[in-house]
């Protein structure tokens, strides 16, 4: 992650640095458009929130493709889905299967997705820390079949799954998952609306703790600026292409682990590209129904998710809510 | 099973090359150079069973429950408070249910016969070898940690083998091996494994040392110390600032363990590896050195060691032989009686020297013992009485000054 300058970077730099300093500051701020509202699209349905998510696949595509429709502003979904994703590209879907877990349903409305943009099914994979979790939250494994793979970063020798050499970003020294840094080249990160008992949240930033080696050193001080440190790396942040946050069995309490007493049938996913954005709107709705269930929101229940306006300081995307757009669909 | 570095890193080609020619032209000369009996029998052993993912669940001591299922470790002055299905920042202890678990009970990931002054202990059974065992984890995270691709991962990820503490004392008796060594990771956080093996191993004749961080609560290490015959700990500084940053730990723990340490009686050594610039100032070396001779005594050996790039520290030099020169004479002057040079073969700091009369006792090369001149424990020049553990029988004798206290009343 980190940068070392060449002379010529350095001469370059040094170039921009006192070209810059001859401008007026007036100049600079003239054709400085304001920064563009992110856009973050929540579609729900009340039929999801009767029987088991299963049972709706169909639905859930819709609205998926609804949402992909709204946030690339197309109103055909293949043209929505090629405007984000491209037939080369590979991708890594991140679930959470960890206690309150991603449903594979949700899942299976982005692998449609991503078919209708031409992505081939061998350049999918579905993948989380360890098989076990994977199997025990409904994912079928394919290591090594045709179509699109699924499996744990601990799947095959041990220890074979990280890399064996550590990688720092800001404060934090990791090795990051093998399929992340040689199986895939575009991500998209599929979290539950969920509460963190440290972070406050557990969303589609803090999914990628599932992605290093050693996420029990970053829980301290609300896991921040952990979170934000581990997207930022080259192998998540730039690639990181698209939100999509399984609401369709929330929980507003007691997570990571499942706490039946605390599910909030949400009844929709909530879609973003701006990964930042997503979380701020999720940490926002879920806070909303802490409160409507007479409980205090998580910031002043001592966890403050905080790693969201850092991720926004350090311009990963937009953490503030006036300048979020959010479309119901 | 891997084979970790322990506190020693690689030796450099020079050195090697030194200690090669030394040792044959000393075998030459004088005819009397064979290596040790603990040369003969050390190496990685290889134990039979599966390779597994270093998974084995075993109830945790030392935790209290908390509301909604939450769990509240009380093993390690970080007292984590760790939510079901997570687990705590060692990464081997995990909460089910409202039920805390350790995950590492009896998967070793690294076995191998040590000579006890790889630990190093040098005023403990010098010359023999120590059983070394370690499963993975660790509750600190140390910048320039040299078995960190085991004490930084989860058990999942390293190869291990499920070994019962009946079996590993057994293993132990047939090499006839007379330490058992919880080394290499961090064995407080395989607690209740290293507690159960000692204290079996006590029982069959065979003692036990604890190489460790000192990162430990005042209850578990006073109840572990019935078990176990001697303690090094890694003294890493002596700044608060130095445990926040290079290890996400604090300092002021560690000396509440020395503390204990000293009050409870159990032979103990330190050992401070010295990184360039970090914590090498003559300052901060006499500060340390002054508070272990104020609050442990100046029989307690200290060894400064030698720094080599590693992990995430990949950015300073190796330690200059004389900033550890000079951290030992520095040590010396404060009024510590044993004071080493560490991964330094052949440097003179390696070896003991009576710290009445100044004659040399015992002449170290390396990890080999070359030369024990000691007498029942004694100088064999004045006869001082030289602090340390000196056979087997005083080893297994040890009793924590609590426990002795406890059984008088």
């Amino acid at each position: 992650m980190y940068y070392y300058p060449t002379r010529r970077r350095f001469l370059i730099g040094c170039g921009a640095a006192a070209a810059g300093a001859a401008l007026p500051v007036t100049r600079l701020l003239a054709g400085t458009d304001p920064p563009a509202k992110a856009r973050v699209v929540i579609a729900r349905d009340d039929a999801l929130q009767r029987g088991e998510p299963s049972e709706h696949g169909q639905l859930l595509a819709k609205l998926l493709d609804a949402a992909v429709q709204k946030l690339t502003d197309t109103p055909d979904p293949v043209a929505a889905w090629r405007r984000l994703f491209s037939p080369r590209q590979r991708v890594g879907i991140k679930v959470n299967a960890l206690g309150r877990a991603t449903q594979p349903v949700v899942v299976d409305a982005i692998v449609a997705g991503l078919r209708q943009a031409g992505v081939p099914a061998e350049h999918i994979i579905i993948w989380d820390r360890f098989d076990t979790e994977l199997v025990r939250a409904g994912f079928k494994l394919n290591k090594t079949g045709d179509g699109v793979r699924c499996r744990g970063t601990d799947a095959d020798k041990i220890g074979s799954g990280y890399q064996s050499e550590v990688e720092k970003s800001g404060e934090v020294g990791t090795c990051f998952s093998r399929i992340l840094t040689d199986e895939v080249d575009t991500l998209i990160s599929v979290p539950v609306l969920k509460d963190h008992n440290l972070a406050g949240v557990s969303l589609g930033m803090k999914n990628f703790y599932g992605a290093i080696h050693n996420p029990n050193k970053y829980h301290g001080n609300n896991c921040d600026p952990y979170i934000a440190d581990v997207v930022a790396h080259r192998y998540i942040g730039p690639r990181w292409r698209l939100t999509v946050v399984d609401g369709t069995r929330a929980q507003y309490h007691g997570g990571p682990g499942l706490r039946p007493a605390h599910t909030w049938l949400f009844g929709g996913l909530i879609v973003g590209t701006d990964f930042v954005a997503v979380d701020a709107v999720g940490a926002h709705l879920l806070d909303e129904q802490r409160r409507s269930e007479g409980m205090k929101p998580v910031a002043e229940d001592g966890r403050p998710a905080r790693h969201i306006a850092t991720a926004g300081t350090r311009g990963l995307g937009v953490a503030e809510l006036d300048r979020i757009e959010r479309i119901e669909v | 099973m891997q084979r970790p570095a322990d506190v020693r890193a690689e030796p450099s080609r020079r050195q090697v090359l030194g200690w090669g020619l030394a040792c044959a032209a000393t075998s030459l000369l004088k005819g009397t150079w064979r290596a040790g009996a603990q040369q003969d029998v050390a190496g990685q052993i290889e134990l039979a069973g599966p390779r597994l993912p270093g998974v084995n669940r075993h109830p945790a001591m030392f935790w209290e429950p908390r509301p909604e299922q939450r769990v509240r470790c009380t093993l390690c002055p970080r007292e984590c408070e760790v939510a079901d299905v997570e687990r705590g920042y060692c990464g081997v202890r995990e909460n089910q249910g409202g039920r805390y678990q350790t995950l590492v009970y009896g998967t070793l990931c690294s076995a191998n016969v040590d000579p006890i002054e790889k630990k190093p202990l040098f005023h403990y059974l010098p010359g023999t070898n120590a059983f070394s065992i370690a499963t993975a984890g660790c509750n600190i995270e140390c910048k320039f940690c040299q078995n960190w691709q085991i004490s930084q991962f989860r058990p999942e990820q390293v190869e291990s083998t499920l070994v019962t503490p009946e079996r590993l004392v057994a293993i132990c008796q047939s090499r006839s091996a007379p330490t058992i060594a919880y080394t290499y990771s961090e064995p407080v956080v395989f607690y209740e494994y290293m507690h159960d093996v000692a204290a079996l191993a006590r029982q069959r004749g065979i003692g036990s040392v604890m190489i460790s961080n000192g990162y430990i609560q005042s209850a578990p290490l006073r109840q572990l110390c019935r078990h176990l015959t001697a303690v090094k700990i890694d003294f890493k500084a002596f700044t608060e600032k130095f445990y926040r940053e290079m290890c996400a730990a604090e300092l002021k723990p560690v000396l509440a363990t020395l503390e204990i340490l000293k009050e409870i009686g159990i032979w103990f050594e330190l050992v401070i590896l010295i990184v360039p610039t970090l914590n090498d100032s003559p300052q901060e070396v006499q500060d340390m050195s002054r508070w272990v001779v104020a609050h442990l005594g100046p029989d307690v050996p200290m060894h400064f060691t030698r720094f080599h790039p590693t992990y995430r520290v990949t950015n300073l030099p190796p330690t200059p032989v004389q900033t550890l020169e000079r951290c030992r004479q520095i040590a010396l002057d404060a009024g510590v009686h044993y004071v080493y040079a560490g991964n330094v073969t052949m440097h003179p700091g390696e070896n003991t020297y009576c710290h009445s009369c100044r004659t040399e006792l015992i002449r170290r090369v390396g990890f080999q013992v070359r030369n024990n001149r000691l007498r029942e424990g004694r100088c064999p020049q004045c006869g001082t009485l030289i602090p340390g553990v000196w056979s087997q029988e005083q080893a297994l004798a040890f009793k924590p000054r609590d426990a002795a206290t406890d059984a008088q009343k």
